[in-house]
């Protein structure tokens, strides 16, 4: 039965996409009727700068398997000019605690995509749903 | 505190012996206080046994110091917080588990292998671990506790004191506290945290820049021009002041040394180390920015050595995240 349940197990991902490249990116997605997988729970933030990483935490404990950033390019898309900026380099320093914790870094990814990008967000997420698959969940009980 | 002696049990955990050394630093003050308060447990200074505790009726305040790692202690703090009217947990270790608590990082069995058989200073030919087998007059060691606990994992705390060793101030405070409720009938909020509601940061006088960048971190052990005066962040140094309450009275910071984070997180706080990531990270090479690649200032980020060592040097055990990593330890 146990077994069964892990081969059942779809693995839940928690979003923060910025409301100005990557959610208007997976808008795009949606309205170009693209296909990715349902594991995608998507919250629009006005920057990728503002997801503080204490929101990565209420995500992990609220049952998400990985979390997802997305973000305008790097040097210059930002629509607040610096928050991508922000973003990338508390993503590394996340990582770097995660591992240390005993917990996968890669289950916290950072992207790049912008608004005219859809196939690029659809990538991403099936990509993310596979390697989060081949982790399996956060809490194995 | 008037006529009536109140009887105090200050009870140690996994102590160093730091939170004993502030009750006593209280110097004349402690003398105002110990015409109205009977001491019945406290085994660093007195005499008193397990047994002595069954036969105590009641306790009207009891303090906690350190966190609790052998079945014993947890066993002993039960009893006594049982019969108690005031629980304190007094220190950072009571509070939030403190340097002990960095263990929990590890199993128990892999903290075994690495104190009786790995570390270099060990000679363990029969390959003893406490907790298995009797000495020859059949006295064993406690059995260790599968993770470090803090206090209020186990019993509901009304006052916390926090700090390495809480200051003076605090305990000074607390007394009042604790006279205002058994001279006046006060009520306690369950829960009380005697410090600043402020961050450090606000209390702290050092000259802060309007912008603070750090391009290169250095480490307290390889400076030794550090400037009294500057903020430790604008020179590069880490300093846990922004996340961590104030009430210290700034004792490492007038000594010249940066912010560990002893006093706890600042309300509101949900994971410490997970806000200092943000606040921190977002300081690093900021005029260069545009100029490096992503895979440069990652790697500029990396140079942080020990993320949870530095950001959770006393309060592993608030962290949220913590707890779910030690749910797939198991």
């Amino acid at each position: 039965m146990k077994e069964n349940h892990i081969r059942n197990w779809e693995p839940k991902i928690f979003a923060f996409l910025c409301q100005y490249c990557a959610s208007a990116g997976a808008d795009l997605a949606g309205v170009s009727r693209m296909k990715y997988p349902p594991n995608i729970i998507s919250i629009t933030v006005p920057c990728s700068g503002f997801v503080d990483m204490q929101y990565v935490v209420k995500a992990f404990e609220s049952g998400a398997d990985g979390v997802l950033i997305g973000g305008c390019h790097t040097p210059s898309d930002c629509h607040f000019l610096r928050g991508n900026f922000k973003a990338l380099k508390r993503v590394a320093l996340m990582k770097k605690l995660l591992a240390q914790m005993g917990i996968e870094p890669e289950r916290l990814r950072l992207e790049w995509i912008s608004a005219t990008e859809a196939k690029k967000f659809v990538e991403v997420v099936k990509d993310f749903v596979k390697k989060l698959k081949e982790l399996g969940p956060i809490v194995r009980e | 505190m008037g006529g009536k002696m109140y009887k105090m049990a200050i009870v140690p955990g996994e102590v160093c012996g730091g939170c004993d050394m502030s009750i006593i630093d209280l110097h004349e003050k402690l003398l105002d206080v110990l015409g109205s308060i009977e001491i019945v447990y406290w085994p660093i200074a007195t005499d008193f046994k397990e047994e002595d505790i069954e036969k105590l009726e009641s306790i009207d305040i009891a303090i906690f110091q350190g966190s609790i790692r052998t079945e014993k202690q947890r066993d002993i703090i039960e009893k006594i917080a049982r019969k108690s009217k005031i629980k304190i947990a007094f220190g950072a270790c009571a509070c939030f588990g403190g340097i002990p608590d960095l263990a929990d990082l590890y199993r128990v069995d892999e903290l075994f292998k690495i104190a009786y058989f790995e570390s270099p200073s060990t000679i363990n030919k029969e390959g003893t671990i406490p907790g298995r087998g009797k000495s020859d007059d059949g006295v064993s060691a406690p059995k260790l506790l599968d993770e470090n606990l803090k206090v209020d994992d186990l019993i509901e705390v009304d006052i916390y004191i926090p700090g390495c060793p809480p200051p003076t101030e605090s305990i000074v405070e607390a007394i009042g506290l604790l006279l205002g409720h058994f001279e006046h009938g006060k009520p306690i909020q369950k829960g009380t945290v005697v410090a600043s509601l402020k961050t450090l940061c606000d209390e702290c006088e050092r000259e802060k820049p309007e912008k603070i960048e750090i391009s290169s971190f250095r480490r307290i052990h390889e400076v030794k021009d550090i400037d009294p005066n500057k903020c430790f962040l604008a020179q590069g140094i880490i300093c846990l002041g922004p996340i961590t309450r104030g009430g210290c009275g700034l004792k490492c910071i007038k000594a010249n040394m940066p912010c560990r984070g002893c006093m706890g997180p600042a309300p509101e706080i949900i994971d410490p180390g997970a806000k200092m990531v943000s606040s921190l990270a977002a300081l690093i090479e900021i005029a260069n920015e545009p100029k490096l690649s992503d895979e440069e200032l990652v790697e500029r980020v990396e140079k942080i050595s020990d993320p949870v060592g530095l950001f959770y040097r006393f309060t592993l055990g608030l962290s949220r995240l913590h707890r779910i990593a030690r749910r797939r330890l198991k």
